[in-house]
């Protein structure tokens, strides 16, 4: 064994060119393939987070403009939901499927605080809705039930809707306890949330009830939202979907095909679409990679080849001391095995460093599109198992590559290969 | 007998068949120091290659020392070689990348000698052959008198039987080659190894005991040389 590495150090030593090349090719093979594989990561890391601010089985009505003419009824009427959509929602019909029901109604306001002052959107909802839309609580409480029963007149602000209201460097938090004005009447804050940047940064919270009421908003009501079970696929939610809005179409007498009538924003279809996405992804990249690799695999054969070529005439040197074909193909082989070990291990290393800077950098960097904030990588990088496997992929396949042609020279009569060149 | 070769016959197929060796019978004994001569194309090197087993034959019988070298493996052909050859080429065949030292070291790298042990004879050898200090020279730093000195003690360094000698002066000026030749004399009467070279020249060939000369794939005369007078620009030097 000690002979064997002495033989390969010496060779290596001496033929630094060539070793050099191989070792290049190995490297960056493998560099290549980590830094890919964990981009790619990155970007599926990413796509995991903008997606997961949703509860993923709720849905949630809105009312549009009816398409159709229908009973009597001409077309482009605006249909408005009310508390009869939501009995049809929590009723019978779809028992089986529709678990929690809320509602919410929103109307425009002129909040201020002391010397500042905008115009907002009061939104009253139910406590339920938190759980839904995955609102994350900061400071203070959110609407309670007590809230709704007692139709107090309470507010929750999301922080960014809070800092409109502050004066610039001061804490969201400090206005917990506070009165702000909002139509005229004083409502007492009771919490922060997190901001939400999927909407504008001038609405608020606050109890269904007391909008209701306060703001004499009758049996309007702005949208239903809702939780359901048992619809596992695109075709189960569509044929729902259908069932719904022909229900609550009639219940307006709007056309039950008609499908503008109410708009039914699903978050687990879009979900679904998202992991369509996420999957068609993690396959390209999955391809990319195994192709980058056969990359590796063919330089890495491809300088064996050429290496054993070179080297015939020493083979036959070799041969004609008395070296068998078994141990020249061992020396081949340990050689070009020890080269690609080494020098895949430094790209390995060389491809996680590479990762961890564009965590600093690049994944560092959120863009905000549409007051969405997007973030282009999140947490890019690979497992080191998989940084091993593939490490390990390409030397025993760049190996198997190079035991053929090494295997051939070593079969050689000595004298054909003292004649090489 | 050593060495003993009945009805060899060899043919080159490249296309065209070619018939080198048309039925060489020939016995050289221990302790022989002879030249197999001929002009190019004679098959006097496919010969050595042969005595050599570095090259298989088609027909015939070849002994050493008994055993029949015929349709051997590679792995007991290497075993033939390492054992009971020592080679020295014309152009030297010393590995590059390898020190003088390290290339003499290398038959008994393949016998599975141990490091301190091969280290030690290898330097012995070099030694001999007034080399000992450029044992830690590259080929490429060194003459070619040099050189050969080196491929010379590699092929003494298993203490083979046969030493094959391929044209061993072909790539060195008349001195060296003058030196390279009463070397291996020295060897043959010191130490009684057999040595066959295969040359051109008839200066060379006139520095051996025994002269064979083979023209166009067949023995001709094997001329007794002891008293060192066969050629008539031998005598004395060896011409370039």
């Amino acid at each position: 064994m000690r002979n064997l590495l002495h033989e390969i150090w010496e060779s290596v030593r001496r033929n630094k060119l060539r070793t050099c090349l191989t070792g290049f090719a190995v490297s960056w093979g493998i560099f290549m393939l980590i830094v890919l594989l964990g981009t790619g990561n990155g970007l599926m890391n990413s796509f995991d987070q903008n997606g997961s601010s949703f509860a993923s089985n709720t849905a949630s009505v809105s009312g549009g403009y009816t398409s159709k003419p229908y009973d009597g009824l001409k077309a482009g009427r605006r249909i408005r939901l009310n508390d009869g959509d939501l009995d049809i929602t929590s009723g019978e019909l779809f028992a089986g499927i529709i678990d929690d029901v809320v509602a919410t109604v929103g109307t425009r306001v002129t909040v201020s605080y002391r010397d500042k002052s905008f115009s907002g959107y009061m939104d009253g909802e139910y406590p339920a809705i938190m759980k839904m839309e995955k609102i994350e609580l900061k400071e203070g409480r959110f609407i309670n039930e007590r809230d709704i029963r007692e139709r107090r007149k309470v507010v929750v602000l999301p922080e960014s809707t809070a800092t409109n209201l502050l004066e610039k460097g001061k804490a969201a938090s400090s206005l917990v306890g506070e009165y702000i004005k909002a139509g005229g009447l004083a409502f007492r804050v009771v919490g922060i949330t997190r901001a939400d940047h999927g909407r504008n940064d001038n609405f608020f919270y606050a109890p269904f009830s007391t909008v209701k009421t306060v703001f004499g908003k009758g049996e309007e009501l702005g949208s239903i939202s809702f939780t359901f079970h048992g619809l596992d696929d695109l075709e189960a939610n569509e044929a729902f979907e259908k069932q719904y809005k022909a229900a609550v179409n009639l219940h307006h007498r709007a056309a039950p095909d008609d499908n503008r009538a109410l708009w039914v924003f699903n978050r687990y279809t879009s979900d679904l679409q998202m992991k369509k996405g996420r999957r068609i992804l993690d396959v390209a990249l999955w391809i990319i990679g195994l192709f980058t690799l056969l990359g590796g695999i063919v330089g890495v054969s491809n300088i064996m080849l050429i290496t054993v070529k070179e080297r015939t005439h020493e083979i036959g040197i070799r041969k004609a001391l008395g070296a068998t074909p078994g141990s020249i193909t061992m020396l081949m082989i340990a050689e070009s095995v020890s080269i690609t070990a080494i020098f895949g291990y430094i790209g390995m290393v060389l491809g996680m460093v590479a990762c961890s800077l564009l965590d600093k950098t690049v994944g560092q960097q959120a863009t905000v599109i549409i007051d969405m904030e997007f973030r282009m990588l999140v947490n890019p990088g690979v497992g080191v198992s998989t940084a091993l496997e593939a490490t390990a992929v390409l030397i025993i396949a760049g190996t198997l590559a190079g035991l053929i042609p090494a295997r051939k020279a070593a079969r050689v009569r000595p004298i054909e290969a003292l004649r090489a060149e | 007998m050593l060495i003993e070769l009945k009805g060899i016959n060899k043919t080159y197929d490249n296309g065209q068949p070619l018939h080198v060796l048309k039925g060489i019978d020939l016995s050289i004994g221990a302790g022989e120091f002879v030249s197999i001569m001929g002009a190019s194309g004679s098959g006097k090197s496919t010969l050595l290659n042969i005595l050599g087993i570095l090259d298989n034959y088609d027909t015939g019988e070849y002994y050493i020392d008994g055993h029949l070298i015929k349709g051997l493996s590679e792995k007991r052909a290497a075993a033939y070689r390492n054992s009971m050859i020592g080679f020295i080429f014309q152009s030297f065949n010393l590995i590059g990348f390898k020190t003088a030292v390290e290339n003499v070291e290398l038959p008994l790298f393949y016998q599975g000698v141990g490091r301190r042990r091969r280290r030690e004879l290898a330097m012995q050898y070099l030694d001999k052959l007034g080399l000992a200090g450029w044992a830690s020279h590259y080929p490429n730093e060194m003459s070619g008198g040099q050189k050969q000195r080196v491929a010379i003690a590699r092929a003494l360094i298993t203490s083979p039987k046969i030493i094959l000698a391929d044209e061993p002066t072909g790539a060195l000026d008349s001195s060296t080659s003058e030196e390279v030749m009463q070397l291996l004399g020295n060897l043959n009467r010191e130490e009684g190894v057999t040595i066959i070279v295969v040359t051109h020249e008839s200066g060379v060939a006139n520095c051996t005991d025994k002269i064979i000369h083979i023209k166009d794939g067949v023995i001709g005369e094997i001329e007794d040389n002891s008293a060192h007078r066969a050629s008539v620009f031998g005598a004395g030097s060896i011409m370039k």
